[in-house]
């Protein structure tokens, strides 16, 4: 997860950016509080959407002022501790932790230090995460054994390769013995994970031309990759995720649900196909004066 | 039955005109077209029986229970039966079973049931595209559909399973004037990636 999954800031309500923002502070906190500092530092987009899809439609948006953990001066409104948030977080640390072997296993020595690195100091904040939430754990871990098994063997299909980290994703919702909710969640986090792995796929491109490492859509399409065979396939992801989503309920968190997956997926698919998305993704959504 | 007005998600003072509006973009949203062959079809069509039952309901009500508006309420729920999809079935007593298997989930029982077949015709790839549909492998559907299209470019089935491949699908979208971002120009692009990052300010 790489911060491809974000909203588009300027059609957003205010009230809306508000929550979003007081979700993204709230995960912070519980991910500090639950897992240690150190993991507040892999915070990104992609595990606040995680936590708004899992909050229950029917909880209300009751904000509180609380410190914020990076700058401990200042007081941030903020989603308070719930089921959800503290799921969202334990997860988030588990799969930043198993991503960071996967690159060490991937690289070189050399160029697997910083993974390394960092790996070390989250170390603490993933033990405590996976004997939170233990089934995930160890789905992670046997979904990336699976893709690791097929990037050996150069799979030429996107979709198996893919399906690995949808069906990974797809374990982020424990399922809660009501198939009104929980089948369209699964078919929204399949397709979620699915669009997120041949983005960052399409993004890699080259620089794994220039590695020599497998690349999914360079195995099916060839080296230069097929950029409308890819955009298709994309937009029919997003179609699945919508079909879905109209089946769920999400109350006040909707309204940003709607805009990440109708504007802000949207146009970063476009970016990532396009090329232009190295420049914006290290930029904030927050503004600057704030 | 829940309240026909919760859920259509309007006010139970709400003018006729404001209720058949409601009426109109729910079932736009659960159309069968935006459900077809999707694994949660039969969860729109549930949801499409109570939006239409609900307008019906509300229908009834306001013309006190009148017979006259009940033949006019039955022509309105005009999406009714549009789940039921007829599929014209081959003589093949397996692909049969497969389909009827499809329907009901069981992926991997039809994908065994389908290996064990020793000759691959138009049907053949067609129904392991629609298994690969179903889960979401929407790649390897593609080209299974096509090579069934190869076999038999008669049949209508196959054709238009492939055209749904190749408008990448179908489903409601709420910002219907944008068309989802499609048609815009370069410059309203690079204005949304802006937005998209926050600007420069």
């Amino acid at each position: 997860m790489f911060g491809y999954v974000r909203p588009v800031r300027d059609e957003l309500k205010c009230r809306d950016f508000d929550l979003y923002r007081a979700a993204y502070c709230g995960l912070c906190r519980c991910m500090k509080k639950r897992c240690g500092w150190t993991s507040t530092w892999f915070l990104n987009y992609d595990f606040t959407f995680l936590a708004l899809l899992l909050t229950p439609g029917e909880e209300p948006y009751t904000p509180c002022r609380k410190r914020c953990s990076v700058k401990p001066f200042l007081k941030k409104t903020m989603c308070p501790a719930s089921p959800a948030l503290e799921l969202a977080a334990d997860e988030s640390v588990v799969l930043t932790w198993w991503q960071l072997r996967d690159k060490i296993q991937d690289e070189g020595f050399w160029k697997g230090l910083p993974a390394r690195g960092l790996s070390v100091l989250l170390g603490r904040s993933y033990r405590k995460a996976a004997r939170h939430c233990p089934d995930f754990d160890r789905t992670v871990r046997e979904r990336l054994g699976e893709l690791s098994a097929l990037e050996r063997e150069n799979c030429p299909s996107i979709d198996r390769t893919a399906d690995t980290f949808a069906r990974l994703l797809q374990a982020a919702a424990p399922a809660t013995g009501d198939p009104l909710r929980d089948r369209p969640l699964e078919e929204l986090l399949y397709h979620l994970g699915r669009w997120i792995y041949l983005i960052d796929a399409q993004d890699d491109l080259e620089e794994d031309a220039q590695a020599g490492r497998y690349n999914p859509v360079a195995a099916r399409f060839g080296p230069q990759g097929n950029r409308e065979a890819l955009e298709l396939t994309l937009n029919h992801s997003l179609n699945r995720m919508y079909s879905a989503a109209q089946l769920l309920s999400f109350g006040r968190r909707w309204p940003v649900i709607e805009n990440i997956l109708y504007l802000g997926l949207p146009l970063v698919q476009r970016a990532v196909l396009e090329g232009s998305w190295k420049q914006i993704q290290k930029q904030t959504i927050w503004r600057q004066n704030q | 039955m829940r309240d026909p007005y919760t859920v259509l998600g309007v006010s139970p003072n709400a003018s006729d005109q404001e209720i058949k509006k409601a009426y109109r973009e729910l079932a736009r949203k659960y159309h069968p077209d935006n459900y077809v062959d999707n694994p949660l079809a039969d969860l729109a069509e549930e949801k499409m029986k109570e939006i239409n039952e609900a307008y019906e309901a509300i229908q009834k009500q306001r013309s006190g229970g009148g017979s006259s508006y009940q033949s006019s309420s039955s022509s309105s729920g005009g999406y009714q039966g549009g789940y039921q999809q007829q599929r014209q079935y081959s003589g093949n007593p397996t692909y049969a079973r497969v389909r009827n298997l499809i329907n009901m989930g069981d992926l991997n029982t039809a994908e065994q049931l389908l290996n064990e077949v020793p000759q691959h015709g138009g049907e053949w790839y067609f129904l392991r595209g629609s298994i690969a549909y179903r889960r979401g492998w929407l790649d390897e559907a593609m080209q299974n559909y096509s090579l069934a299209v190869q076999m038999e470019p008669g049949n209508m089935e196959y054709r238009q399973a492939l055209n749904m491949m190749q408008r990448g699908g179908q489903a409601y979208r709420p910002y219907a004037s944008a068309g989802g971002m499609d048609g815009l120009d370069c410059c309203t692009t690079m204005l949304c990636l802006n937005c998209l990052c926050g600007g420069c300010n």
